[in-house]
């Protein structure tokens, strides 16, 4: 491995696992919530996972415009990073949600609106990340998957109005700024975990970025000649009026 | 918007739908396979009539969702990369190709609901005295499944997964078609109706023919 290609860990890491561990304090010295126990401590990650699957989607959506607009491969990165990270805190927000609803309703799953809507929508971007899989070439499997990236969005609308439009268990979203039914120190605990968790969303999308660019880069000096070919010493003819004929 | 644009689009829908009247797909291979799911279900979960009038409703939109989807993939395995060049190097306007394959799309989606529904009406005794919103939700799952399955379709072509691809991708893209079809129907039998799920079908066919014509130009280019 070159010393280019080596992953390195940066400063961002470092603040990453840090205020990971701040969080994780904030967590355990939040005062208990007597209606639930010591569950009611999933909150602080059960929240902060699903909004980082709403904004790792939300920025896939806007770096698949954004590459259809400036045809940049570096925006093709971004968006399937982040639908990549997106799944894997889907699939986090589903498990823990599970975990909590075993704790709270005594069963692992059921068939909440909220619950089925987003294991739908976590299908939607499993569909995103095996069309990028079957696409060799870059440029089409950006176009492409910039075009699924954008109509995926579609699906996050059922999936956050859900608690509103249905009498669901789960209950309505946690976050209403005008409406926000939570003791303080409970609020800040919730709010530095959300801010820690963001900060892991950014770390791991500066090397899954890094990495989609050295993907492109082995990519390009897999399908480059290794040696001399057949015409290379073939030029094109130097006419001088180019364009014209006689 | 050229002049030549509903022209086009017309004539890639006729395009289309004579593709269909020759091969027959839909006719003599979706509907029966249909019919057959929804015949398949009262096996499945017991010939209690009162359980099946009151899941019928939903059954026949699933029905009408899994196997509209096959629509979508005999058109991405039927056309040849010579076809869709040629449609290039024709200079229809991709938007229009678009537009013109919905069209056809919609329609055999829309006799293929219409003959589901008289299917389980039959089969499932359902009570059709509110199905007056069927004239609205009929005709905006068709077009919404079709531009879905449209988009899907022209993203999954000239792919090797194309047609294990498409399913999985319209499928969960169609929920809150799905959704809106059968809330509007339990709304009905609840208070007498709700506009709200036929808006929302709404937004998500407006939305959805949006993302269809302004990417139509960049899906053309890596086809």
């Amino acid at each position: 491995m070159s010393d280019a290609t080596r992953t390195r860990i940066g400063p961002l890491d470092v603040v990453a696992a840090v205020s990971v561990l701040f969080a994780l304090g904030f967590a355990l010295a939040s005062p208990r919530i007597e209606s639930q126990g010591e569950a009611a401590r999933m909150l602080f990650v059960h929240v902060p996972t699903i909004w980082l699957a709403y904004l790792a989607f939300a920025v896939t959506f806007v770096a698949s415009i954004s590459y259809l607009v400036t045809r940049k491969l570096r925006w093709d990165h971004v968006a399937g990073a982040s639908a990549e990270i997106g799944v894997v805190f889907t699939t986090a927000a589903i498990i823990g949600g599970m975990i909590w609803g075993k704790a709270t309703w005594n069963v692992y799953w059921t068939w909440d609106a909220r619950l089925t809507l987003t294991a739908i929508m976590l299908f939607v971007y499993i569909g995103y990340l095996a069309l990028r899989r079957v696409i060799v070439d870059p440029e089409a499997r950006a176009r492409r998957s910039a075009i699924l990236g954008i109509v995926g969005l579609v699906q996050l609308i059922p999936v956050h109005f859900s608690v509103t439009w249905w009498r669901t268990l789960h209950q309505t979203n946690t976050f209403r700024p005008r409406d926000i039914q939570m003791d303080g120190p409970i609020l800040a605990a919730l709010l530095v975990s959300v801010a820690a968790f963001t900060i892991v969303y950014a770390a791991m999308m500066r090397h899954r970025v890094r990495l989609e660019e050295l993907e492109l880069l082995a990519h390009t000096a897999a399908i480059a000649p290794a040696g001399p070919v057949a015409g290379d010493a073939v030029s094109a003819p130097n006419v001088g009026n180019s364009g014209t004929q006689p | 918007m050229s002049d030549r644009f509903w022209p086009q689009a017309f004539a890639i829908a006729r395009r289309d739908l004579d593709r269909e009247r020759r091969a027959g797909e839909v006719a003599w291979v979706t509907i029966p396979f249909g019919a057959i799911a929804l015949l398949l279900v009262p096996l499945a979960v017991g010939i209690n009539q009162d359980v099946l009038a009151r899941i019928g409703t939903g059954m026949l939109f699933v029905v009408v969702m899994l196997f509209g989807v096959l629509t979508a993939v005999r058109r991405t395995s039927a056309e040849t990369p010579e076809q869709r060049d040629a449609i290039a190097l024709l200079g229809i306007d991709p938007a229009a190709e678009f537009v013109g394959r919905t069209m056809a799309g919609s329609l055999l989606l829309l006799v293929f609901q219409i003959v589901m529904a008289a299917v389980a009406v039959v089969l499932y005794g359902l009570d059709i005295s509110g199905w007056a919103w069927m004239v609205v939700v009929m005709p905006l799952t068709a077009l919404g499944l079709a531009e879905l399955g449209t988009i899907s379709s022209s993203i999954a072509s000239s792919t090797n997964a194309g047609p294990a691809l498409v399913p999985l991708l319209v499928t969960p893209l169609a929920i809150p078609l799905l959704l809106g079809a059968t809330q509007t129907v339990e709304a009905i039998d609840r208070d007498g109706g709700n506009l709200a799920w036929p808006v929302l079908m709404t937004i998500v066919v407006l939305a959805l023919a949006i993302v269809g014509v302004a990417t139509a130009r960049p899906l053309q280019e890596t086809r």
